[in-house]
């Protein structure tokens, strides 16, 4: 803070209660405090933007400003100064409002004692600074623990890295014949090696979640697929303790709108809790379908485990938080799958419950919204308040002419393909769609734009000046082909309304996008 | 026609050693460097068919020797793999815009490493491959 008097910014619009508070101050002595009066709020913004404001002292009630608005100004024009509001005598419930938003104090007019007003300002600046400061502290402490857990799981990796090699190695047989027992232990280590790694991998997942920084890719996925997988990998987990793990869909599901890695990664954790809370010969399920809201699908994770009590169905997604099962003595790990899951349903729109009773086995059910293309698009026809005209799907197929290397460089990719084509569209008029499915070896792009034959041509234009565009490395490898497909349907019919017209768009567009994924995996078949 | 040559650069020498290990048994000829000086070095020497790079080196990055590796006629069309403790949130589009083959995160699955070399050099799958172990169903 300055050295010298304190720079008290008085906003107030009576000459008479301006002058009663200069009164006050004039009975300090002339170097503790440094008065400046406005009488508007515009002035006052004014005055705070050049900054050097120790303090304001706000009547709510001016020419230009009323209420809580006055306060949300102040705050808003010199974030950190501390301000004390004036009110008058029947507004004290104002004033406690204005305690809530952020004032750090309030004096009412004409009850000011003799002397009172100086302290409050003191007080007010000491309590302002005590409190930026356990702000800062807290905003540190934070950090420090995120870089904290960040570190040490990165360095955790590198040992890691060594023992899964070797272990791996004498396994092989690399280091020459080991024998039946020597194999048992080394197998051993490698299971407790493989623990090690996931959690380490959930320190990292939590500290990206701290951080908002988890990746979430929306497409339209598919849950039977993640199920399969799912109980295809976990099924040796599940057999080695005599657990019988199946799978049941009720009936045809629609896709979901979801990140298909983080689906897989949401059942996985839930499959894998499954087994490790159950005790041999049970029974694990998953099961699907569509929920009450067919907005929804439903996912569900049974067990015949040992059940959490009805207390513990909130708390048990909270980080660090275990059932305590009196009945097995192992290894857990760190507490941070449920936590991890819940990050990841909500991050997706959906939610996850649990429902339980000890003894009785666990059900945990995760809903996920249905992947609809009519919702995808409906923001582009209300934005441009367009009810009639054609449409045209704009299709950009992507392909490499060496296979794609990895599925990362594919994503990676795919993430710069997506990027180039946002920066083509126009939002009020095109939508660009998350991935649709997968077509053979090509990445297939759509855009549905609300225009005609010429508007699709110059969307292609844009598509191909950017692609030029971009540096060589990027496209190094990579074909691009981009055209268009004018849907028959116009977008108002005169006998329908405007959600049933969507509908009906939307339908032709999922029946083009079918007829290019399906012409794809045909010639790729071939 | 003799053995592919790999190039190992990476500051811990039980990484190096395990990588040998591995490599050999699946017909590659080793070399290794273990900061990011000699591993320029080491490729002028030894013209490697594919360099493991790590991230984190003593005397400048994994990004500092690819960008030096490119500047390099002989060298710069050398693929290159990246196998890196450090965060592949933060470090995998990076590496791929650096011009690096795949990016893959310690502790690599041996069955992936194996994968991304035969595929980055271009060969066909090797037949009668030794049992090998993944790390599991971990997803991250």
């Amino acid at each position: 803070m300055s050295e010298g008097p304190l720079q008290v910014l008085l906003v107030e619009d009576s000459a008479g209660d301006a002058r009663l508070v200069r009164e006050m101050f004039s009975k300090e002595t002339p170097d503790s405090f440094e008065l400046t009066h406005v009488s508007r709020m515009s002035e006052a913004v004014l005055r705070l933007s050049k900054g050097g404001v120790d303090i304001v002292l706000l009547d709510t009630g001016l020419p230009d400003g009323q209420g809580l608005d006055t306060l949300r100004l102040a705050l808003a024009a010199a974030p950190g100064v501390p301000v004390i509001v004036l009110t008058g005598l029947a507004d004290e419930e104002l004033a406690a409002e204005a305690m809530k938003e952020g004032a750090q104090d309030y004096l009412i007019k004409g009850q000011i004692e003799n002397r009172a007003l100086p302290r409050a300002l003191r007080h007010a600046i000491e309590r302002n600074r005590l409190q930026t400061e356990t702000d800062l502290i807290r905003t540190h402490q934070m950090q420090f623990k995120d870089e904290f857990l960040s570190h040490v799981s990165h360095e955790l990796r590198s040992p890691l890295t060594a023992i899964y090699q070797f272990v791996t190695i004498v396994l092989d047989g690399l280091a020459g014949e080991i024998n039946l027992e020597q194999r048992e232990y080394m197998e051993i280590v490698l299971r407790n090696v493989k623990q090690l790694h996931s959690m380490i991998n959930d320190l990292l997942e939590v500290t990206r979640a701290q951080a908002g920084k988890l990746t979430i890719e929306l497409q339209c996925t598919s849950l039977s697929d993640a199920i399969v997988y799912t109980v295809n990998t976990l099924h040796g987990a599940a057999a080695a303790k005599e657990i019988a793990l199946s799978s049941d869909m009720d009936g045809w599901l629609p896709p979901v709108c979801a990140d298909p890695t983080r689906v897989r990664q949401i059942l996985i954790i839930l499959v894998d809790n499954a087994i490790k809370f159950t005790p041999p010969n049970g029974a694990v399920k998953v099961y699907a379908r569509v929920a009450e809201d067919p907005k929804f699908l439903v996912l569900e994770v049974s067990d015949s485990g040992c059940g959490i009590g009805p207390d513990m169905n909130e708390s048990i997604f909270e980080r660090l938080v275990q059932a305590s099962d009196p009945g097995s003595a192992g290894r857990k790990g760190l507490g941070l799958g449920l936590y991890i899951c819940r990050e990841l349903v909500s991050r997706q729109g959906g939610q996850i419950r649990a429902k339980s009773a000890p003894g009785h086995g666990s059900v945990f059910s995760v809903t996920l919204p249905v992947f609809s293309l009519r919702s995808l698009i409906a923001p582009a026809f209300r934005k441009g308040k367009r009810t009639e005209g054609p449409i045209t799907l704009v299709v950009t197929e992507i392909g490499s002419q060496t296979g794609w290397l990895s599925d990362e460089v594919r994503a990676e990719r795919s993430h710069g393909v997506c990027e180039l084509l946002q920066r083509c569209l126009l939002s009020d008029l095109d939508v660009l769609l998350p991935k649709m499915g997968s077509a053979g070896a090509a990445e297939l792009f759509f855009i549905v734009a609300i225009t005609d034959r010429s508007g699709g041509e110059a969307i292609i234009r844009r598509i191909r000046e950017q692609w030029e565009d971009v540096a060589c490395i990027d496209r190094a490898g990579l074909t691009c082909s981009t055209y268009y497909r004018p849907l028959k349907a116009i977008l108002r019919s005169p006998r329908e309304s405007a959600e049933e017209g969507l509908e009906r768009v939307a339908a032709g567009i999922q029946e083009l996008i079918n007829e290019e994924i399906s012409a794809r995996i045909t010639n790729h078949g071939q | 026609m003799g053995n592919k040559k790999i190039l190992i650069v990476d500051d811990d020498p039980d990484v190096r050693l395990g990588m040998h290990v591995r490599l050999k048994a699946n017909h590659y000829d080793t070399f290794f460097a273990a900061d990011a000086i000699s591993s320029i070095a080491e490729a002028l020497k030894h013209l490697p068919d594919l360099i493991i790079l790590d991230l984190g080196l003593p005397a400048g990055d994994g990004f500092v020797v690819m960008e030096r590796l490119q500047a390099i006629p002989g060298l710069a069309l050398i693929p290159i793999v990246i196998v890196s403790a450090r965060d592949a949130h933060a470090n995998k589009a990076r590496a791929v815009k650096a011009g690096a083959k795949a990016f893959l995160q310690k502790p690599v699955d041996t069955a992936e490493l194996l994968a991304v070399i035969r595929q980055a050099l271009g060969d066909p799958e090797h037949s009668g491959n030794p049992t090998i172990y993944d790390l599991g169903s971990s997803v991250s």
